[in-house]
C-alpha cells in the first residue's frame, strides 16, 4: 500500500499508522511492521512531525532514569539485612 | 502480610543474589518512590521487596530478567500492602485524553514549528515538572509509563511484572502517555513555559 507524499489531510492510513508508531519508538512488534511505519513516516511529513512529538516526550520521560537513586542508608540497611539472613 | 516461605540458600545463591540483586536496587527505589509518592513508603517497600526476593531467589530460574523478576515482586508487594494506605487514585475522563493532542497544541502556540518543538517548549521543564506531572496520573498509567518510559522494559516483561495481557499493556500505555501529555503541557503553561490562556474542559459552547 501506498501513500502519496506530502499529502497534508490525514486519511485513514494515517491514521492506522499513527495508531502503531509507539511500536517503532518502543521496538516492539515485528521488523515488518515497524518497517512499514518508517516508510510511511519518510514519506508523509504531518505524520513524521507528530510521531517525532510523541519521541521527544518519550526522551523527556527518560530523563528521570537515575534521577533518584537508592538512598546510601538504604543500601547499607538492605545489605546488612541480607548478612543476617 | 503474605506468608513467603523461606527457602535456604546456598552460600553461592546468597553470593549470587549479593552480586546480581543489590546494583538493581536504584531501579527498584526509582520504582517504588513512583509507585508510593513517598520517600518513606518506598525505603520500607523496598527493604520488603528485598527481603522476599531473597527468600524466594531458589525459585528464581537462572538466565531470566531478574530485574523484571524483582520489579514483579515489588509491584504485587505495593498492591498487596501500600496500596490501600495511598490516597485514592483520580480518575481520568475519556474526554480529557480522547479531546487532547500535544501536536495541535504545539501548533497552535507556535505555527512554524516543525521539527523537535520539544526543544523549543517541553525543554523547559525541569526533572521535578515531569515527575509532578507524572505522580498526577491514576496509578495503572503511572506505573505502565514508568515501567515503559523509565526502566525501558519491553510489552512482555511489563505483562508478567503487571500480570495482565499484552493488549492491557497496550492500552494503558496509550492512555497513559495520552494523559502525561496533557499534564505536561499543563505544567509548562503554569510554568509561564508557553504562553496563552489555559485551555479548560474542552466542552463546546
Amino acid at each position: 500500500m501506498t501513500v502519496p507524499g506530502g499529502r497534508v489531510e490525514m486519511n485513514q492510513y494515517c491514521q492506522e499508522t499513527l495508531a502503531k508508531a509507539y511500536l517503532l519508538l518502543d521496538g516492539e512488534g515485528t521488523p515488518e511492521e515497524r518497517e512499514e511505519i518508517r516508510v510511511h513516516l519518510e514519506e508523509c511529513s504531518p505524520c513524521y512531525e507528530r510521531v517525532g512529538i510523541d519521541a521527544d516526550v518519550k526522551k523527556l520521560i527518560a530523563r528521570l532514569r537515575g534521577c533518584t537513586p537508592c538512598p546510601d542508608q538504604l543500601r547499607t540497611k538492605i545489605s546488612d539485612m541480607l548478612q543476617s539472613q | 502480610m503474605a506468608d513467603v516461605t523461606a527457602v535456604d540458600l546456598s552460600k553461592e545463591e546468597k553470593r549470587r543474589f549479593q552480586e546480581e540483586a543489590l546494583p538493581i536496587l536504584d531501579s527498584l527505589y526509582a520504582g517504588a518512590l513512583r509507585m508510593t509518592r513517598n520517600p518513606a513508603d518506598a525505603e520500607d517497600l523496598v527493604q520488603e521487596t528485598m527481603l522476599r526476593a531473597y527468600r524466594a531467589f531458589a525459585r528464581f530460574e537462572a538466565g531470566t530478567n531478574l530485574k523484571a523478576w524483582l520489579f514483579r515482586i515489588l509491584t504485587n508487594a505495593y498492591i498487596n500492602t501500600y496500596r490501600k494506605k495511598q490516597r485514592e487514585p483520580q480518575k481520568i475522563s475519556q474526554d480529557e485524553i480522547q479531546d487532547f493532542d500535544l501536536y495541535r497544541e504545539l501548533k497552535d502556540h507556535d505555527p512554524d514549528i516543525s521539527r523537535t518543538p520539544e526543544d523549543i517548549v517541553l525543554d523547559g521543564l525541569v526533572d521535578s515538572d515531569i515527575i509532578e506531572a507524572i505522580d498526577d496520573l491514576p496509578e495503572q498509567f503511572r506505573m505502565a509509563v514508568v515501567l515503559s518510559d523509565v526502566e525501558g522494559f519491553s510489552y512482555a516483561e511489563m505483562a508478567e511484572i503487571l500480570d495482565v495481557p499484552l493488549g492491557t499493556v497496550m492500552s494503558r500505555l496509550h492512555r497513559g502517555r495520552k494523559a502525561l501529555q496533557k499534564r505536561l503541557w499543563d505544567v509548562a503553561r503554569d510554568r509561564g513555559i508557553v504562553k496563552g490562556p489555559r485551555k479548560e474542559d474542552p466542552k463546546k459552547g
